[in-house]
């Protein structure tokens, strides 16, 4: 798992993860974690019942052995199969020392993104727009904020790569380069209802802003920790998968259906998902992650914050088109001048 | 005359209410009466103009005469809803640019606390969870002000407003230990709260005033005199933090050191900050008065959005408080 072997030497200290959830019924016990259920049984689950209060990451094994008179040998055997199973840490002093590979991260990075991406997935947002209940705002606006995210490649993937490290620059230079012309493939759709002049200068959402933003500090402070961010938003892009091609042609075809006027913008929206995948993003960050040198535990902390956060601006972003376009419903936004006011 | 839409954009309305079948349109310096009919047109009037549809179109959508169309804007115009794009706006002085930016803010400030959050715990129907989640968001928003301050007075150019910045962040850079204090009146630990992760529109909030500092100083500095504007009397926020306390049972130790921190806003005349830093620019371009409004614009609507952050998180009672960082080996 780690660079550098653990030493045995070193007394563990068992703690059950702190995004465990633990649920108790007759005769067996089942742990949440991530979207995982881990269900234990008749001995196992006694034991682990037992032991439950002092997996607190202070206590090493045999104290809690001996203070449950049970054999360390049975606690350890169990223990390990939690840890494996990804709901217990044994945690000892070289925690810190230990080093992450890439390919390591890269593993750890997907799991985890894949389950902080799901409040994304659920929200309200898509259920309206399938169902035609989202506002003509709500709609419009969803396709201005997808255009102002796209089109912010300039800022954040240009922030990227001007502030790239070794290893990733040519993965930063060439992502920038690929990128920066598909806001225009949206502005095409956008030019189908709306003059161009208006479209360039529109505002985004606060909120789309913010995530903007966000790339954009990320990006000139840690080359590797943007990129663990910004693979989270191109985890939500349809890479070619059929499972995940027809729910993204299903959800155009509800569009086009309840909101004809939409028409071109979906076109457009197509047509971007298609340059995406002509490009082969989804190989990008496994490649970067075969060239960074091994992570310490503070750099994959960094990074796994940032992929988190970027999922919570994914939904704000989500947010900001469901509330803020249903209370204050202008769309195109443009910016305020002397007389506006 | 020819009209077309390019011609006209419409003013911002604050508030429409509805008043024995009319309609009450309120911008900032005047209140707008609408029969339904003027209302739905002048709607259809709204969402015309920015896209690319002809005045033909507008007349279909309006069942008005093409010929009658180009009045029926002039007297949009006339009545205020709308303003001519092409009349040139002259370039004016840091003062006058004050005059302008002090009319309207009150109307500003009115759309950024209209979010139902706020009559919803002066009514009672919030919670002690929601008035915590406030502060601790208050929390990381001044402890973030030493990510843009010192930035605004790094990226200033006129040594004059240097000096004004940089007193400011003088006088502000710790002032986080106010809510610090409050929170730990309500039981929290000191690590516990500056350990924590603040929500992504309380970080967006710093960002776009970093964003701010970088683009112009007093773009930054109109995001800055919104935020103080809100401190100027204590009649604006005394109401809310009291009657948040009386309503839902939180200690007055937690509330006492709230007041300390506005008192000194106060004392430090923090409100004037953006007189002084306009008095010393002499002329200011229509494209930048524009700008540096534009700016301020959008911290009101970050207010309003950061407002439905907090109570959308904080009303969940599952989720985690404070909110603390991922960590592999722990989570």
């Amino acid at each position: 798992m780690s660079a550098l072997p653990s030493v045995s030497t070193v007394a563990e200290r068992p703690l059950l993860k702190r995004t465990v959830a633990v649920n108790r019924q007759p005769g067996r016990v089942v742990l949440q974690h991530l979207r995982d259920e881990i269900e234990l049984e008749g001995a196992a689950a006694q034991l682990f019942s037992k032991m439950e209060a002092q997996l607190d990451g202070k206590t090493p094994v045999d104290a809690i052995a001996a203070g449950l008179k049970e054999k360390p040998a049975r606690l350890r055997a169990l223990l390990g199969q939690l840890e494996k199973a990804g709901v217990v840490s044994l945690l000892s002093a070289n925690d810190d020392a230990k080093l992450t590979t890439g390919m390591e991260f890269y593993a750890i990075h997907r799991e985890r993104c894949l389950y902080w991406l799901e409040d994304v997935y659920r929200h309200p947002l898509w259920e309206k727009i399938v169902t035609g209940k989202a506002s003509r705002a709500q709609v419009l606006g969803f396709a201005f904020e997808k255009y102002h995210y796209i089109e912010a490649a300039f800022e954040h993937m240009g922030i990227a790569a001007s502030n790239a490290s070794p290893e990733m620059m040519p993965h930063l230079a060439r992502h920038f380069i690929e990128e920066y012309t598909h806001g225009d493939i949206y502005r095409r759709g956008l030019r189908s209802l709306f003059p161009d002049d208006i479209i360039l200068h529109s505002q985004p959402l606060p909120s789309t802003r913010a995530l903007v933003n966000y790339l954009n500090e990320c990006a000139a402070r840690s080359s590797f920790a943007y990129y663990a961010g910004n693979e989270l938003l191109q985890m939500t892009e349809n890479t070619g998968d059929s499972d995940a091609g027809k729910s993204v042609d299903d959800f155009y075809g509800a569009m086009r259906k309840h909101y004809p006027y939409t028409d071109k913008l979906i076109d457009s929206f197509i047509a971007h998902t298609k340059a995406d995948q002509a490009l082969g993003h989804a190989d990008a960050f496994v490649l970067m992650c075969e060239s960074v040198p091994p992570l310490t535990r503070r750099e994959v902390n960094d990074a796994l914050n940032v992929a988190k956060n970027m999922a919570e601006h994914l939904v704000l972003f989500m947010d900001g088109i469901d509330t803020f376009y249903d209370r204050f419903a202008t769309v195109p936004r443009l910016p305020c001048d002397l007389k506006s006011e | 005359m020819s009209i077309s839409h390019r011609q006209f954009r419409a003013k911002r309305v604050y508030e429409v209410t509805p008043r024995g079948g009319q309609r009450e349109l309120r911008l900032s310096d005047r209140i707008v009466e609408l029969g339904d009919q003027e209302f739905d047109w002048y709607q259809k009037v709204r969402s015309w103009l920015p896209s690319i549809r002809g005045l033909a179109d507008l007349s279909k959508d309006l069942a008005m005469d093409e010929a009658k169309v180009p009045k029926f804007l002039e007297a949009l115009e006339k009545s205020g809803l709308l303003y001519r794009v092409e009349s040139p706006d002259k370039p004016m002085t840091g003062l006058e640019f004050h005059g302008a930016f002090s009319g309207i803010l009150s109307s500003w400030l009115s759309e950024a606390f209209e979010h139902p959050f706020w009559e919803r715990m002066m009514s009672g129907r919030g919670s002690a969870r929601l008035f915590t989640g406030w502060l601790i968001e208050l929390y990381h928003y001044t402890k973030n002000a030493n990510r843009h301050m010192p930035l605004s007075c790094a990226q200033s150019h006129e040594k004059p407003i240097k000096q004004l910045r940089a007193k400011h962040y003088a006088e502000e850079w710790n002032h986080y230990h106010y809510f610090m204090k409050s929170l730990k009146a309500l039981g929290f630990t000191e690590p516990q709260i500056a350990d924590s992760v603040p929500l992504p529109m309380t970080l967006a909030l710093s960002n776009f005033m970093r964003q701010a500092a970088r683009h112009d100083v007093l773009a930054y500095s109109v995001c800055s005199a919104v935020l103080e504007g809100t401190t100027t009397d204590r009649g604006t926020y005394s109401p809310y933090y009291q009657k948040s306390a009386d309503l839902y049972g939180v200690p007055q130790d937690a509330v006492t050191p709230i007041f300390a921190h506005l008192d000194l806003d106060v004392k430090y005349q923090h409100s004037d900050l953006f007189r002084d830093i306009l008095e010393t620019v002499p002329v200011m371009p229509p494209e930048r008065a524009s700008l540096v409004l534009d700016y301020g614009h959008q911290l009101v609507e970050h207010i309003w959005l950061w407002t439905d952050n907090i109570e959308k998180y904080y009303q969940v009672d599952s989720n985690l408080v404070p909110r603390r960082p991922f960590d592999v080996v722990l989570d």
